[in-house]
C-alpha cells in the first residue's frame, strides 16, 4: 500500500515538474532569493528532567523539509521523496538510501553563503557514503554528526550548540535540482548569545533553491 | 593553594601554549646591592649567577637573557610568597589555572607547564594538573632569584622551552639570626625566621615560616570563598662542612606542609549543592652536594636529590557528610648526577656532566592506586670560549634517554660581542622539550563533579574504549582509536636577539627580541561520547604554534637614593595552523547580533587565549641608607587577553569564554578581559641597622574582576615588624 502510494507520488511529482519547467521554458528565469525559515522545530520535547537536563517527551521523529515548497513535509510523507532534509536534534539527514526513498545527496563546504555562487558538481554523498566507524550509528550521514564534525560546535561552558561560522549544506534535491542552507541558529527565536536556558531543538536557516536545471544560486 | 575548581580538560588544552616576553632586570639587581652597604659604592660588584652556565659566572658577561631578583627587592616589595615576586616583573605574568591546581607562571607566551622551576639548582615537583603552585615557596630565605629566558632543555632537560627560574637560598655565611612578622588584610598572618652560624669548618643556616590566610571572597553573594583559608609551614635547613680547602660537603633540605578548608557549592544534575572538605599538601626534599677540586683546573661535583610531593583533597556534602569528591596524587624523583668543570686556560671552560632521573606518581585519577615509574637517563657538554676579548661563545647540548618516550637532543649556541663599553649585543638560539607527563599517558579521570567528561591518556585509551564499547557505553566515535599513538615529546626552537645599551651615563636599556617555534604541542582530542551524553577526551601531538616579540627594560638612577625604571612586553603568541587557515580565507566568524557570516583577515586573528598583546611596568625605588628610609611604588599593567573554553566555575558561576562567534578562535570581535594596572606601594624604615617596621598596600585602587581574574585579590594593607642580626666571621 505504502510503495504504491509512493510510486503515485514520483509521478504526480514528475508530472508536476515537467508542466512547470514547460512554462518557464519561454520567460527569462527569475532570479533566485535567499529566504530565511524561522523555528524549525526538530522534536524538541514537552520539557527536562530536571535530574540529568535530558529533554523530555521526545517523539524521535524527524522533521522533514522540502526546499521546493519552502516548507515543512507532513510525517506521512516520509515515504516519499517529497522531502530533502529530515531533522531531529543536531541530526540532518538527507533523503537517500539508508535515510529515505529519495536520492537527495548533501556535502558540507567552507565559505561565506553568498559568496557560493554555484554549487559544487561533485562532492555530494548520500546517506550510507561514509563508511561507518565501529559503535557509531550515525557515523555514515552525509551531513556529519558531533561537535566540530558538521554544521555545529559545541560550547561546553554556555552548555550550547553553536552552527559553526562558515559551513554552508549544499544540497542536491532527488530532482537534481541545487539548494545552499546555512544554519543559524539552533534555538527558538535565534537569540543572539544563546544559553542553556534558551529552548534548543528549533532550527533557523537560510537557504538559495535554485527552480531551474543549473548549478548557479544567483 | 588551591583555587579548587574542579578540573576540565579543554582548558587545560587551550591554555597550553602561552607566550610572555620577560624584560630582564639587570639594572635593578645592581641597584639591589647598593643598599648592601655604603662601601660597596665605589666598588660596585658584579652579580654572579649560576643558572645560565651552571656553574657562577658574572651576569653582565652571560650571552643569554638573564635577570635576577635580589634579596633587598623583595624585601623593599613586602613579598611572602614567590608568586608575589615574580607577578611585577616584566614579561612575567602570573595566570590562573582555573582548571588546574595553582597560579603558574607564563614566560614569552608559554603555559607554566613550560617553564622549570629550581630550587639551588634542582627542580620543585608537583605539577599536579601541569603548573606549578608558586606560593608554594616562602620568599623569606631567598637569596637571589635568577631567571633566564629562552629554551635551557642543553643543561636542564625537560620542561626548560620557556626558561628557567632558579630559587637560590640563603648559605650559612657568619652569624645570622633573623625574625620578621607581618600581618595584613584577610587575617593574613607570616611569621618567620632564621639563624645561622659557621664555626670553623662547619656551617648552619635553618629557616621556618608560618603563613596564615583566611582567603578570600570575591562573590560574597556566593556560598564559599574564590579562595579559602589555608595555613602552611615551611622548614629549611642547610648544613656545610669543609673538609679541606679543595673538599667541602652541603647537605640542604625542606619540609612543607599545608593545609585548607574548602567550602564550594557545586552543581550536579542541574541543582546547587554544598560541599565542605579539606585539601592538605606536602612535599619534602633532601640534597646533598659534594665538591671536591682536583686541581686549580678541574673541580667535580657529585650530586643527590630526592623529593617528593603529595596532595589530598576531599568533599563532603553538607546535607548527610556522604563523599561527594576526593583525589590524590602523589610523586617522587630521585636524581644522582656527576658534573665536572675544566679550565683549559682563560679562554677555555669545558663542562660535562650526567645523570639518572626516576620519577614515580600514584594517584586515583589513574582509575588505580597503582604506582607508575618513568626513568631518565642523560648527559650535557657545554664548552665557554672566549676567542677574542670582546667576544664570548657557548655550545652546549645534552642527550636524554626516556624509558618512555625515547632519546631527545637539546643543543644551543649563545653568543656575546662588547661594541664597546656602552652597547654589548648577545644572541642564542637553542631547542627546548617537554615530556609527555604522567597524566598525559595514563589518565583514566572520570569527572562527575563538572558536568561529566571522561580523560584517557594515551597508554590506556584504547583499552579503556574497547571495554566502553564492549558495554555498550559508546554512542559515537568523534575520532578513530587506532589513530591514537605514541606521544611524542614537545618541542621548541628560539631565538633571543638583543642589546644591553648605555644610553646616558647610568641611564641603561636592555632589548631582547625572541622567536619561538614550538610542534608537537599535545592537544586533548574529543575521541567519543558515551550513551550518557558525557565526552571522552585523550591527547594527541597536534598543534603548532609560535610565539614573538620582544621586551625592554630601561633603569634609570636619579642620584644616589632613587632609582626609576620601566619594562615592557610585547607579544604574538598564535597557532601555526590557524594562521595558515586564516590566509587561505577558510576561517569565519558569525556576528551573534546580525547572524551574518564573515571572512575573517589575517589581521583580524588576535592570537592564542590569555597572552596579552602588551604588558609592562613603571616603578620608583628609594632607599636612603643615612636614614633608614626606604620605600617604592610600582606599577603593573597588563593588556586585554582572551579566555579559552573553561568548563569550570568560579565559587558556581560560569566563566565566559572569549569566543563568541561560533569560530572557535579568538578574533577582534571577541569579547576580551579588559587590561589593568595594579599600583603597589610600600614603605620602610631601619632603626639601627637592626629592627625594621615596614608598611604598605598592594592593588592601591583596589581592581578586581571577580570571575575572569579569581587570583587578583582586593586591596592589601600590610604592616610588619623584622629584626636582624648578622657578623661576619673575620677571616683567620
Amino acid at each position: 500500500m505504502n510503495s504504491v502510494k509512493s510510486i503515485l507520488s514520483i509521478v504526480l511529482i514528475a508530472g508536476f515538474v515537467a508542466a512547470f519547467t514547460g512554462c518557464s521554458e519561454n520567460e527569462d528565469p527569475l532570479p533566485v532569493v535567499a529566504t530565511t525559515f524561522t523555528n524549525l522545530a526538530a522534536d524538541p520535547g514537552t520539557g527536562f528532567n530536571p535530574s540529568n537536563g535530558q529533554p523530555t517527551g521526545l517523539t524521535r521523529q524527524f522533521t522533514f523539509f522540502s526546499f521546493k515548497t519552502g516548507d515543512i513535509v507532513a510525517h506521512a510523507d516520509s515515504a516519499t521523496n517529497k522531502w530533502d532534509l529530515g531533522f531531529n536534534g543536531t541530526t540532518i539527514i538527507v533523503n537517500s538510501a539508508t535515510s529515505g526513498l529519495g536520492t537527495s545527496q548533501a556535502q558540507i563546504v567552507s565559505g561565506i553563503f553568498d559568496e557560493l555562487a554555484i554549487a559544487p558538481t561533485d562532492g555530494y554523498k548520500s546517506d550510507n557514503d561514509v563508511a561507518p566507524i565501529a559503535g557509531a550509528p550515525n557515523a555514515n550521514l552525509a551531513i556529519p554528526t558531533g561537535s566540530g564534525q558538521g554544521w555545529y560546535t559545541y560550547d561546553g561552558v554556555n552548555m550550547v550548540n553553536k552552527p559553526t561560522a562558515g559551513k554552508i549544506i549544499v544540497v542536491k534535491t532527488s530532482e537534481g535540482r541545487y539548494a545552499k542552507m546555512e544554519i543559524l541558529s539552533y534555538y527558538k527565536d535565534a537569540p543572539a548569545n544563546p544559553t542553556f536556558n534558551n529552548t534548543a531543538r528549533y532550527y533557523t536557516f537560510r537557504y538559495v533553491y535554485q527552480p531551474n536545471e543549473t548549478t548557479s544560486f544567483n | 593553594m588551591a583555587n579548587l575548581i574542579f578540573a576540565s580538560v579543554n582548558q587545560l588544552s587551550s591554555l597550553k601554549l602561552s607566550l610572555t616576553i620577560i624584560l630582564g632586570l639587570f639594572s635593578l639587581s645592581s641597584y639591589g646591592q647598593d643598599i648592601e652597604g655604603d662601601t660597596l659604592k665605589s666598588k660596585e660588584l658584579e652579580a654572579v649567577v649560576i643558572t645560565a652556565t651552571r656553574n657562577e659566572r658574572t651576569m653582565g658577561a652571560l650571552p643569554m637573557p638573564v635577570s635576577l631578583i635580589a634579596k633587598d627587592q623583595i624585601k623593599s616589595m613586602g613579598s611572602l610568597r614567590l608568586n608575589d615576586v615574580l607577578t611585577e616583573q616584566t614579561g612575567l605574568v602570573v595566570v590562573p589555572q582555573i582548571n588546574a591546581q595553582g597560579n603558574g607562571i607564563q614566560i614569552q607566551g608559554f603555559n607554566p607547564d613550560y617553564t622549570l622551576i629550581l630550587i639551588d639548582g634542582e627542580p620543585l615537583i608537583g605539577r599536579y594538573t601541569g603548573s606549578l603552585e608558586l606560593s608554594r615557596i616562602a620568599v623569606g630565605n631567598i637569596k637571589q632569584i635568577e631567571i633566564v629566558k629562552g629554551p635551557s632543555s642543553s643543561l636542564y632537560g625537560s620542561d626548560a622551552l620557556a626558561g628557567v627560574i632558579n630559587i637560590i637560598t640563603d648559605r650559612p655565611q657568619g652569624t645570622r639570626v633573623n625574625a620578621a612578622i607581618r600581618y595584613g588584610t584577610n587575617n593574613t598572618l607570616d611569621v618567620n625566621g632564621d639563624i645561622g652560624f659557621t664555626k670553623k669548618k662547619l656551617g648552619v643556616y635553618v629557616f621556618g615560616n608560618r603563613y596564615h590566610t583566611d582567603g578570600y571572597d570575591l562573590s560574597p553573594q556566593n556560598f564559599g570563598k574564590t579562595v579559602s583559608p589555608f595555613t602552611n609551614y615551611t622548614l629549611n635547613s642547610k648544613i656545610t662542612y669543609k673538609f679541606s680547602p679543595l673538599t667541602d660537603i652541603s647537605l640542604a633540605g625542606r619540609f612543607f606542609n599545608e593545609d585548607q578548608v574548602f567550602n564550594f557549592e557545586v552543581e550536579s544534575n542541574g541543582s546547587r549543592i554544598r560541599t565542605s572538605g579539606n585539601g592538605n599538601t606536602r612535599d619534602w626534599n633532601f640534597n646533598p652536594v659534594l665538591t671536591h677540586r682536583f686541581s686549580d683546573k678541574f673541580k667535580a661535583i657529585a650530586r643527590f636529590y630526592s623529593t617528593h610531593y603529595q596532595t589530598e583533597t576531599y568533599l563532603n556534602l553538607e546535607t548527610d557528610g556522604s563523599r561527594y569528591y576526593e583525589d590524590d596524587f602523589k610523586q617522587s624523583f630521585t636524581r644522582p648526577e656527576l658534573n665536572t668543570e675544566y679550565f683549559f686556560n682563560d679562554r677555555n671552560i669545558l663542562s660535562l656532566g650526567g645523570g639518572y632521573i626516576s620519577e614515580m606518581v600514584q594517584t586515583s585519577r589513574y582509575g588505580d592506586e597503582e604506582k607508575r615509574y618513568q626513568g631518565t637517563s642523560y648527559g650535557f657538554f657545554q664548552h665557554e670560549w672566549l676567542p677574542v676579548e670582546k667576544l664570548s661563545v657557548i655550545v652546549g647540548g645534552r642527550y636524554d634517554y626516556n624509558t618512555i618516550y625515547g632519546g631527545q637532543f637539546s643543543p644551543k649556541l649563545s653568543s656575546r660581542f662588547e661594541l664597546n663599553k656602552k652597547v654589548t649585543f648577545k644572541v642564542s638560539g637553542g631547542v627546548g622539550f617537554k615530556a609527555p607527563d604522567f597524566r598525559q599517558l595514563y589518565f583514566n579521570f572520570n569527572n562527575s563533579a563538572a558536568g561529566g567528561y571522561s580523560v584517557l591518556g594515551t597508554e590506556v585509551a584504547v583499552d579503556r574504549l574497547a571495554e566502553l564499547e564492549a558495554a555498550g557505553q559508546i554512542q559515537t566515535y568523534l575520532f578513530d582509536p587506532a589513530q591514537l599513538g605514541n606521544l611524542q615529546a614537545e618541542r621548541s626552537m628560539s631565538i633571543n636577539a638583543g642589546a644591553n645599551v648605555e644610553i646616558l651615563p647610568s641611564l641603561k636599556m636592555d632589548l631582547n627580541v625572541f622567536h619561538n617555534s614550538i610542534n608537537n604541542l599535545i592537544e586533548t582530542q574529543a575521541v567519543a561520547i558515551t550513551t550518557s551524553g558525557q565526552s571522552i577526551y585523550s591527547y594527541r601531538n597536534i598543534l603548532r604554534a609560535y610565539t614573538q616579540g620582544l621586551e625592554s627594560n630601561f633603569s634609570y638612577p636619579v642620584g644616589r637614593f632613587l632609582n626609576l625604571s620601566v619594562g615592557y612586553q610585547l607579544l604574538y603568541a598564535k597557532d601555526k595552523d590557524v594562521v595558515e587557515a586564516v590566509k587561505a580565507g577558510d576561517v569565519y566568524w558569525r556576528d551573534p547580533n546580525t547572524l551574518v557570516t564573515k571572512r575573517l583577515k589575517p589581521s583580524e586573528y588576535f592570537g592564542l587565549y590569555t597572552r596579552s598583546r602588551n604588558m609592562g611596568n613603571f616603578k620608583v625605588f628609594y632607599s636612603h641608607k643615612p636614614s633608614g628610609w626606604e620605600g617604592s611604588v610600582r606599577v603593573i599593567y597588563r593588556g586585554k587577553y582572551g579566555i579559552g573554553n573553561i568548563r569550570g566555575n568560579i565559587q558556581g558561576e560560569v566563566i565566559p569564554p572569549s569566543d563568541t562567534n561560533s569560530n572557535s578562535i579568538l578574533d577582534v570581535y571577541d569579547d576580551f578581559v579588559k587590561g589593568y594596572a595594579l599600583v603597589n606601594i610600600s614603605v620602610a624604615k631601619t632603626v639601627k641597622n637592626a629592627v625594621r617596621f615596614q608598611m604598605g598596600i598592594d592593588n592601591l585602587f583596589d581592581y578586581t574582576e571577580p570571575v575572569l581574574i579569581p587570583n587578583l585579590p582586593g586591596r592589601l594593607y600590610y604592616g610588619s615588624v623584622s629584626y636582624s642580626f648578622s657578623k661576619k666571621n673575620v677571616k683567620p
